[in-house]
């Protein structure tokens, strides 16, 4: 590993870093390196040069949502995890798991620019409306309830913007829709300043998109935030069919950290099944898989009971042949042994099933 | 973005800074003079509202003036009872009491014009002028309105031929119904829009018919029982442009008779259509009219679930309504209105100024009326004398005493249809000097 170091902003002298076999880019502190990829578990890591980290030379962390929930509770959550799942491998355990617990910090992009622009929308107004239910009853007559409805008026607006827009955010990996879709949401709006620099033992992944790739999400971002001005600005109460042709200037790029933790374990093939948690909310998505192995053992046991069940009863069926009744004992007894033989499928079926039932996670996650 | 602002935009206020907001420019002008004077632009003489040509003309030099406002009908805006206008609605009950005081510019006279009228001509020197009216809600103003399309002479000339048309009216009246003097009112109304849906449900009466063995008769007989089902249903109205006089000046009996308006013809509120005419605001809270119009829209709804029934037997009904969609205007319609005296009493007449429909009260010659009565009643009276007659005469003639009694019978026949008769021709009469 060469010592191609990212200080500024960090906390401490970062070493960035490529997984050979995932692909995985991601720093790691100088003092603390990680042996093995936090992602699929391999050695085979290598340091970056600066030519090869593109728009992440000179990266600086500005804000990061904290970790809200401890390792107790990811001990907790990890438990709860493998507890359903039948015949688990030997490498699922839940003490295994969690000693194997990474903290990973997931980037997302930042940019403030000043924006000008010409608009256009039509922005509604909530009012209420006087309505009137009304019952009639032969002998009692009517009677008559006032209600109130809410209604939106509509109406157009245009205007002009000139406005400098600060922190918005626009994802920095490319499977980070995967990544909310399995773990949730984050509250972006819990981020804080990254003062301290990033904490020890917490490695940081890189972003696998472009600053010029993600301003297309930026974009997107700014103008949710614009139309909601515009909204505030006509003092309405919502606002729809929003357009506008603005002139960006000024971006400034920056990183916001994203709170999560990474464990695995390794099934019977010993594939990495990964494990993820949200730092911020503490749901969990992993690979739930059950050993095909155990179970094999479990049925093989079983079998061997049978078996031998079946050879006693041959043999007390075959002495009925001297003492007539025991030919029904005989009888009975293979009848057992047969049933038994046919329940040692079961672990092997049970075990095919839950694993069918799994879906994989993505691998680029 | 071609042009900024687009046209018809206006700058508003805006709460967030660096962003400037524009909207659509209010539709009625903020200030209006609070009293519109009509002189010809030719020679300074009055002008006034012409029902021929349907504009504004001078009836010194001619001078004439098309509409000014395009015909909307069915289109014209109409209001949603939202909380905002039914609280000022209810704080604007009717225009006050004080009467507004005005100067014509014309010849100078000041006069003093009641709360509540909407035009008014100078009694000095008859020159027209239409008073603004001012509303904490702009809804509230007169907005729309149905030009008058039936002028003078015709009103007179219906008016003619509906006072000669009872034979009831005295026949001295008749040559009368030219000489009345119609003046052409503004009247105001509130139109309702509202959708209906109902929920009944009630117990329906079948009639069967069974057999029975009858123990008494030892026969076997039919007898007809009703059977009362549940049933329920589904009921849904509209209910378009539902009028209601917001003016209690006039007779409600008599402005219902006339008030087949057809709001097809309405356009937009313009001071030039109330030129040389009297126009009256509103004195019918909008809560007090919907509460009216409502009143109709559930019966109608009603009927339409009871209508649903199998059969017309129906007890314990039931029903729940929702209305929805409901929303008004504030119209002013045209009506011709004269009183004419006869007989020491003054009796008032209607006219529907757009489609000519008339109503009104009409002296009744109760002499013409008893005759007619009596007229009515006398075959009976007289058959069933000479019945009376005969009867007596058979004890000197035996034969008519069979005669006698036939025609007692005729005579009682023909007395209850005359009574029948009588009574429909008084009912009539009685109600020809309703109000």
């Amino acid at each position: 590993m060469s010592e191609t170091t990212v200080a500024a902003g960090w906390g401490e002298d970062r070493v960035p870093v490529v997984c050979n076999d995932c692909d995985w880019r991601y720093l790691t502190a100088v003092s603390t390196p990680v042996p093995h990829c936090p992602h699929c578990a391999s050695g085979d890591i290598e340091a970056l040069s600066p030519g090869d980290l593109g728009d992440a030379v000179g990266l600086v962390p500005e804000l990061a949502v904290p970790y809200r929930v401890g390792p107790d509770v990811v001990g907790r959550q990890v438990a709860a995890f493998a507890e359903p799942i039948p015949f688990p491998p030997e490498d699922l355990a839940p003490d295994v798991l969690v000693s194997r617990m990474q903290r990973v910090l997931l980037p997302v992009w930042l940019v403030d620019t000043d924006a000008v622009s010409d608009w256009r929308a039509e922005v509604g107004f909530d009012y209420e409306v006087v309505s009137h239910r009304e019952r009639y009853a032969d002998g009692a007559g009517w009677s008559t309830h006032e209600v109130q409805e809410g209604r939106i008026r509509w109406e157009p607006r245009v205007g002009r913007l000139g406005r400098h827009y600060a922190n918005v955010a626009a994802p920095g990996l490319t499977t980070h829709g995967v990544l909310t879709r399995l773990l949730g949401d984050f509250d972006l709006g819990a981020a804080v300043p990254l003062t301290g620099g990033v904490p020890e033992g917490v490695i940081v992944r890189l972003p696998d998109r472009s600053a010029q790739a993600a301003w297309a999400d930026a974009q997107s971002e700014l103008r949710r935030r614009a139309q909601d001005e515009c909204r505030d600005a006509s003092g309405a109460d919502h606002v729809r069919d929003f357009r506008w042709s603005p002139v960006c200037s000024d971006l400034n790029w920056t990183l916001l950290l994203l709170p999560l933790y990474l464990t695995h374990y390794r099934d019977d093939e010993g594939a990495v099944q990964r494990v993820l948690v949200n730092g911020q909310t503490g749901r969990l998505h992993g690979a739930s898989r059950g050993s095909a192995r155990r179970a094999q053992r479990r049925a093989l046991t079983i079998g061997i009971v049978a078996l031998i069940a079946f050879a006693l009863s041959l043999i007390v069926g075959l002495a009925g042949l001297i003492v007539p009744p025991l030919l029904v004992v005989g009888l009975l007894g293979g009848i057992v042994a047969v049933l038994i033989g046919a329940g040692a499928l079961a672990p092997i079926g049970r075990v095919a099933l839950f694993n069918r039932r799994q879906k994989q996670i993505p691998v680029e996650t | 973005m071609a042009s900024f602002p687009p046209e018809g935009f206006v700058q508003v206020a805006s709460n967030v800074d660096g962003i400037d907001v524009y909207a659509p420019a209010p539709e009625m002008p903020e200030s209006e003079p609070d009293v519109v004077d009509f002189a010809c632009p030719r020679c300074q003489a009055t002008t006034a509202y012409s029902v021929e040509d349907g504009g504004l003309r001078c009836a010194h030099c001619g001078y004439y003036e098309p509409p000014a406002m395009p015909t909307v009908g069915k289109g014209a805006q109409e209001f949603e009872f939202t909380v905002v206008t039914v609280a000022a609605a209810r704080q604007a009950q009717g225009w006050g009491t004080d009467r507004r005081e005005l100067q014509c510019e014309q010849c100078g006279a000041r006069t003093s014009v009641p709360p509540g009228d909407l035009t008014h001509t100078c009694p000095f020197c008859s020159s027209n002028r239409v008073l603004q009216q001012t509303s904490a809600q702009e809804q509230l103003r007169p907005r729309f309105l149905v030009p008058f399309q039936v002028d003078q002479a015709a009103c007179k000339r219906i008016a003619a031929a509906w006072i000669g048309a009872s034979w009831m009216s005295p026949s001295a009246l008749k040559g009368n119904g030219r000489l009345v003097e119609f003046t052409g009112v503004y009247m105001p109304y509130w139109t309702f829009d509202a959708r209906t849906a109902a929920d009944w449900r009630a117990q329906v009466g079948h009639t069967e018919t069974e057999r029975y063995y009858d123990s008494g008769s030892k026969s076997w007989k039919t007898r007809t029982k009703t059977v009362w089902r549940w049933e329920s249903g589904h009921a849904r109205q509209v209910f378009d442009d539902h009028l209601v006089p917001a003016s209690t000046r006039f007779s409600e009996l008599l402005l219902g008779r006339i008030q087949a308006f057809d709001t097809r013809a309405l356009v937009p509120y313009a001071p030039s259509y109330l030129a040389g005419l009297m126009a009256h605001a509103y004195d019918v809270a909008l809560d007090d009219g919907w509460e009216s119009a409502r009143e109709a829209m559930r019966d109608g709804t009603r009927q339409a679930c009871r209508a649903q029934a199998s059969t017309r037997q129906i007890r314990n009904f039931s029903m729940s309504l929702d209305f929805s969609d409901e929303s008004w205007r504030y119209v002013l319609m045209p009506v011709y209105v004269a009183a004419y005296a006869y007989d020491g009493e003054t009796y008032q007449v209607l006219v529907n100024g757009q489609t000519g429909a008339i109503a009104g009260q009409r002296p009744v010659d109760w002499t013409k009326v008893w005759l007619a009565v009596g007229g009515m009643l006398a075959p009976g009276v007289l058959l069933g004398l000479m019945g009376v007659l005969a009867s007596v005469l058979g004890a000197v003639l035996p034969p008519t005493v069979a005669a006698g009694g036939l025609v007692v019978v005729v005579a009682l026949v023909l007395l209850v249809i005359g009574i029948v008769l009588a009574a429909v021709t008084l009912t009539k009469a009685r109600g020809m000097d309703d109000v």
